[in-house]
């Protein structure tokens, strides 16, 4: 089974080891390389891209390596692609254009 | 752990025996470059702010010039600009290291300039070419840490195993130096609770702040993200941040270096983790950190970046397997190996430990054997610190 990376007990997001095909099960594994579960993903998630191992609430905080990475702009299920889609920084947010340019 | 370095007349140790043209201004740079075109270990240098550029960026060229890593330094000006290649030159002789200024103006012209800045050069290089390396404990190394073009792998692979051997370089006495100013936005706490006292906490403190308020001028669109962090799935500036602090390892925090129009403090002797205030952007903080007194730099890279420095050893790490596989003659240590489970991050950071020794003593870098020979300045615009009222 695929795997991703959860780096600290606190944490509601794991970091894919590998590209995750959607509607897949991937084995969420700590630093120590103790499986703790499995999640079945939503959407496809590239290598070094995060999901949600729990469901996180629209204006809860997102949590890696056992502190806040930003707080949740929408409702989040377990399993789901967790980026710039559904997190927002709390402390500076990158210009508006650059996200157009993205598309 | 010993490598084999350079002894200064100042006492300091120096890992490379570099003959260093620097022009004080780029109106003096072609003729800088003329003069080391052809001599052999010669680099030739300037900054590109002008001919008044302030006390920052003397400041950054003093302290390079100062850097043990510089065998000897001819400094080359126009003769007419603000701040002299002699005034530089002065301040850079009480190293005791050779050193010669010449003017263009003065010395009649370009063909004559290049004449006696290569006589001056040759001269130079029989002096430091009879220098033999002693043998020195690890204790007087002084590697910077720094890290660019990063993705996720940055945070969970490169930037702890780099950690690793921060923590190992610090046991042996040595120093590690970081200067992430912005990527520490949302890592304060984490680097705080390192701090050696209640006077270094809040230094870490104004520092983060005095950054945060450069980048986020109401009004100004800036990007402080690239675009690889966020295809390589960086989120937020607070993700980023806390995968970057990292590689500063576990130990204290000694103290934040200042770097201002004021002063540039160098770190001082007794070994430990500094943070250096200056700027995220790779070739200019790599040019900061050698004014510090940075014999080289661990670069931790995810997308892969190629590039390095005409002072400091540039040492490549990628935590990345893909980065590692796609461009293995850039990077000098594969740290890809923790995300496929082949090795621990102790194992890696004892890797680089070893390859930091081994350049130490001589070993050429993958981007010295390349050629790579970056050398840019920052510095901060005095009226825009008056303007965000940034507190020094």
């Amino acid at each position: 089974m695929k795997k991703a990376l959860m780096m600290n007990a606190k944490d509601n997001v794991a970091t894919a080891l590998e590209d995750l095909d959607k509607k897949t099960p991937v084995s969420v594994i700590l630093p120590s390389q103790e499986t703790l579960k499995e999640v079945t993903i939503k959407q496809s998630i590239p290598f070094g891209h995060k999901l949600a191992i729990t469901g996180i609430k629209r204006g809860d905080r997102v949590m890696k390596y056992g502190e806040v990475i930003g707080n949740a702009s929408q409702d989040i299920e377990n399993g789901d692609y967790v980026h710039v889609h559904n997190v927002k920084s709390n402390r500076m947010q990158m210009p508006e254009i650059w996200y157009r340019e993205e598309e | 752990m010993k490598f084999y370095g350079y002894e200064r007349p100042d006492g300091s140790v120096g890992i490379r025996n570099i003959l260093l043209v620097m022009a004080a201004a780029d109106c003096s740079e072609p003729v800088a470059r003329m003069i080391a075109e052809g001599i052999d270990g010669a680099f030739s240098v300037t900054q590109h702010y002008g001919c008044i550029p302030g006390q920052m960026v003397a400041n950054t060229l003093i302290g390079v010039g100062e850097n043990p890593n510089v065998g000897a330094i001819l400094l080359v000006g126009m003769g007419c600009e603000g701040m002299p290649a002699s005034a530089l030159g002065k301040v850079i002789k009480k190293t005791g290291k050779p050193v010669e200024w010449i003017s263009i103006q003065e010395s009649g012209g370009t063909e004559n300039t290049v004449s006696k800045g290569k006589q001056i050069l040759r001269d130079f290089s029989q002096k430091v070419s009879g220098l033999k390396r002693g043998e020195f404990e690890a204790n007087k190394l002084i590697v910077g840490v720094k890290c660019g073009g990063s993705d996720t792998s940055s945070g969970l692979a490169g930037n702890p195993a780099a950690g690793v051997f921060v923590d190992m370089l610090v046991d042996a006495g040595g120093s590690a130096i970081m200067m992430e100013p912005i990527e520490a936005v949302g890592a304060e706490e984490p680097l705080a609770a390192r701090a050696f006292n209640e006077e270094v906490k809040n230094k870490i403190y104004k520092m983060i702040g005095n950054e945060e308020k450069r980048w986020s001028v109401p009004g100004a669109q800036m990007e402080f993200m690239c675009r690889g962090n966020v295809e390589g799935g960086l989120t937020t500036i607070e993700e980023k941040s806390l995968g970057a602090i990292h590689k500063s390892g576990s130990r204290p925090i000694v103290d934040v270096l200042e770097n201002t129009d004021y002063r540039l403090e160098k770190v001082p002797k007794g070994g430990g983790v500094y943070l250096q205030d200056g700027t995220h952007m790779e070739p200019m903080a790599m040019s900061f950190m050698a004014a510090a007194g940075a014999h080289m730099v661990l670069f931790v890279t995810g997308c892969g970046g190629t590039f390095g420095h005409a002072i400091v050893p540039f040492i490549k790490v990628t935590g990345n397997p893909d980065t590692f596989r796609r461009m293995s003659r850039d990077m000098d240590i594969n740290a890809g190996t923790i995300l496929t489970g082949e090795e621990s991050m102790e194992s890696v950071g004892k890797r680089i430990f070893n390859k930091v020794i081994e350049v130490a003593s001589g070993s050429l870098t993958l981007g010295e054997k390349l050629g790579y020979d970056n050398f840019s300045v920052f510095r901060q615009d005095p009226r825009l610190e008056a303007l965000l009222n940034i507190s020094k």
